[in-house]
């Protein structure tokens, strides 16, 4: 948890998204995020036809929230974007969002409540959402070694059980949702290079020396984060790019497995 | 600098407030933090506020919000360690929860796997009456003591705990009413199985303080009739009084102090001599029943409000003599010149306007001139959204008091609409006033053969009183959005009057086709 209490504000929130924090913050509570990054943004709580409440004082508009996305694009802070919210007449929060490369789902459409799903006697108030429930519950379903899509989850949803109808927005998302695995954006899937060389750390001169890259996914919640480590430098990667097509900014995947290949070979 | 995470009051009255374990480990509720600094004052406040941030990412908390200068304060001398580059600020309303905890342990070098943070049930802490989580970093300069230079991180938790006392009573008869037996099992729930390994010492310490010794020992002269001091014996542990359910490897006795005849009596266990296959459990059974005082500071100190309105009000700081305060002034309570001096050190928000020249002391319900009780003052009047009211003031009491009351007045100020927060109405914090002793020292020795002491520091008796809550005035956060419709509308209802009266014609459809 890296904002609670009166920290969690609209403008704490948009900054978090668009970077731009005072120099003191410290790296935990900045999302570290590149151009080859998968956000997950989850949102819950009270809102309504294009917003969501903060704290009963505040508003998020979803007019807000497509130019925090746009400027994250803009800079380059996330590859994929996967946005879920939980609140009622959640799918118009995402209406004004025009940003490529984000999904969004929302647990009601225009004019219809989502509902809470079973409280808790010793606490006294509602413990869950029934979307969000249902989200948990498909995850629990899931085998570890399994290969679910998230059109398989999108399709979980039964508007009986939610009693409302959750509704995603593809239209921005290139891929097809039948090949993007859930663990896409929910957890993380790394392909580890087993290498005998020994790991030497950062120096950024030397341009003659071969040196480890790592590049991690990275899932956003709505209060907690993974923190981001690259190792990046940069004169490796113009130098052993073969394409060379962009210079700067190729997805640091693709460089690390060219750069691999070029040792290997 | 110190750093504490509180959740709780410390009851004084029944847990005591001269022991070393008190006056260091009790906190004002929420977050405290003081720092004092190595650096040229224009930067001090810089790095203060880098501190914070950097805080708040390490142990997940509000931390930063103690970094505008509305919120910390710099108290000349009535805050141990006084020094000019101190700087202090409190959160009274952060709560604490395991998210905090977390990274708290991780700073351990076993964090909570191995050795005695293993007992850390969460459940368990969080069920007790107060709980708090403190870390004290010392950096050692060059040649002290003979020692490198370095920094000494001390972490301490700080648990009150009630045993389940259903489980104890099932042993004994219900008449008696005996306080319950308890052991590391039964309260959380788990047991130590060896230590951690890159600790270079791993003992758990049992202490029996000053009151409950002497209770122990009136009940064994009155029963046994034998002069052996059975607690320190070779068969202490099986005393008629309670039985230890594991033999201590070393039993300290603290030198007594000057101030009690009484002395507690100290276990120590060292873990290393147990492992997973032989868990240490230690647990206590109580076979009589035992009423005991834990040792208090010499006067009880207590805030609370006076007045009543959204205007002014009053803060009312009082200080109420406790029944060991005879013990302490018996050795010069013959002087009729004995004084019992008092620090007293206050920080009030800016929006409580408190009146320093409203002052006034009352010595046993008479009211005194301040110049008479007051030794020394400082007061940093607070700037309305730049800084607090700060009062520090050295109060100079007769050893024989039995009750004084400062009070102080203050006005009600006002916020502007964006500073209020999200739950305006359940009022301000006024954080908690320190309230110390600097004539008494909570500390505890004990010597050994090889003269291994305890808590040598010297620090003064120190107590914290409780936070105060003030309602302030708070606006209609409605306003604005009702001004804008009551004013739209009555645009509307003139212009739309004004149109009509200017340019409608009544019947002028059926003269035009009349005309035609």
């Amino acid at each position: 948890v890296d904002y609670r209490g009166y920290e969690v504000t609209v403008e704490n929130f948009l900054r978090v998204l668009t970077g731009r924090h005072e120099t003191a913050v410290p790296r935990s509570k900045r999302l570290l995020s590149d151009e080859g990054s998968h956000i997950l943004l989850y949102m819950t709580g009270h809102g309504g036809d294009e917003f969501l409440k903060f704290q009963d004082s505040e508003e998020l508009q979803s007019h807000d929230l497509a130019d925090a996305v746009k400027q994250m694009k803009e800079k380059h802070r996330f590859k994929e974007l996967l946005i879920m919210v939980d609140t009622c007449q959640a799918a118009t929060l995402f209406n004004q969002l025009q940003s490529p490369g984000v999904l969004a789902i929302g647990s009601s459409m225009k004019g219809e409540n989502s509902y809470s799903h079973h409280l808790d006697s010793d606490v006294g108030v509602s413990v869950v959402d029934r979307f969000t429930y249902y989200t948990l519950a498909f995850f629990e379903r899931l085998n570890i070694y399994g290969n679910a899509s998230l059109s398989s989850l999108f399709s979980s949803y039964n508007p009986s059980l939610l009693m409302s109808t959750a509704y995603y927005r593809k239209d921005l998302y290139k891929r097809r949702l039948e090949e993007v695995p859930v663990t896409n954006f929910f957890g993380s899937v790394m392909e580890t290079i087993h290498t005998d060389a020994a790991y030497k750390a950062l120096s950024r001169r030397n341009s003659g020396r071969f040196e480890d890259e790592m590049s991690l996914d990275q899932s956003v919640h709505h209060i907690e984060k993974r923190m981001l480590i690259k190792v990046n430098d940069g004169e490796e990667i113009h130098d052993s790019n073969p394409e060379g097509e962009e210079g700067a900014c190729k997805c640091p995947w693709s460089t690390f497995r060219n750069k691999f290949q070029k040792a290997e070979n | 600098m110190e750093l504490s995470f509180t959740q709780g009051r410390w009851n004084y009255e029944s847990w005591g407030g001269f022991d070393p374990i008190p006056s260091s480990n009790a906190k004002p509720p929420g977050v405290e933090l003081w720092a004092v600094f190595d650096a040229p004052q224009h930067l001090i406040d810089a790095l203060w506020k880098n501190l914070t941030h950097t805080l708040s990412g390490l142990f997940c908390a509000s931390i930063n919000f103690l970094e505008s200068s509305t919120a910390y304060s710099a108290p000349e001398w009535s805050f141990p360690p006084a020094s000019g580059k101190l700087r202090y600020g409190t959160l009274p309303r952060e709560a604490v929860c395991t998210e905090n905890l977390t990274p708290w342990l991780k700073l351990l070098p076993c964090r909570d796997k191995a050795g005695i943070s293993m007992l850390l049930d969460r459940p368990s802490i969080y069920r007790g009456f107060y709980h708090s989580q403190r870390l004290h970093l010392t950096s050692t300069g060059s040649g002290s003591e003979g020692m490198d230079p370095g920094i000494i991180l001390e972490q301490t938790l700080t648990v009150v705990l009630q045993p389940d006392s259903q489980r104890a009573s099932l042993a004994h008869a219900s008449e008696k009413h005996i306080q319950p037996s308890w052991s590391l099992s039964s309260i959380f729930g788990k047991q130590i199985s060896g230590r951690c390994v890159l600790a270079e010492t791993s003992n758990v310490y049992f202490l029996l303080d000053r009151g409950l010794v002497a209770e122990l020992e009136h009940i064994h002269k009155e029963n046994e009739k034998s002069e052996e001091n059975v607690l320190i014996s070779e068969k202490f542990w099986n005393n008629p009084s309670f039985e230890l359910s594991a033999k201590p490897d070393r039993i300290f006795i603290e030198e007594s102090s000057l101030l009690s005849k009484n002395a507690s009596v100290l276990y120590k266990f060292e873990i290393e001599k147990y492992g997973e296959s032989e868990p240490f459990d230690l647990g206590l059974f109580w076979k009589t029943p035992v009423v005991w005082l834990c040792q208090q500071a010499p006067l009880h100190a207590n805030r609370f409000l006076m007045g009543s309105g959204n205007e002014r009000g009053a803060i009312a700081i009082s200080l109420k003599s406790t029944q060991s305060s005879e013990g302490f002034m018996g050795s010069n309570s013959n002087d009729e010149r004995c004084e019992l001096r008092v620090d007293v050190f206050q920080v009030v928000p800016w929006y409580v306007k408190v009146y320093f020249h409203s002052l006034q002391v009352f010595v046993d319900q008479q009211p005194k001139a301040v110049s008479d009780i007051i030794e020394k003052i400082h007061v940093s009047p607070s700037k309305d959204k730049v800084s607090p009211g700060v009062m520090e003031l050295v109060l100079t009491l007769p050893c024989s008091v039995s009750s004084a009351v400062l009070t102080i007045e203050f006005d009600k100020g006002f916020l502007h609409i964006d500073e209020y927060p999200p739950d305006a109405n359940q009022g301000f914090d006024i954080p908690s006033a320190i309230v110390s002793f600097p004539d008494f020292h909570a500390r505890m020795v004990f010597l050994e053969n090889d003269s291994l002491n305890k808590s040598p520091e010297k620090s003064p008796v120190m107590s914290y009183t409780e936070v105060l809550l003030v309602p302030l005035t708070t606006p209609d956060f409605s306003m604005p959005y009702n001004v804008i419709t009551i004013t739209c509308t009555v645009f509307a209802l003139y212009f739309g009057s004004l149109l009509n009266a200017l340019r409608r014609r009544v019947a002028e459809e059926e003269r035009f086709l009349k005309d035609k």
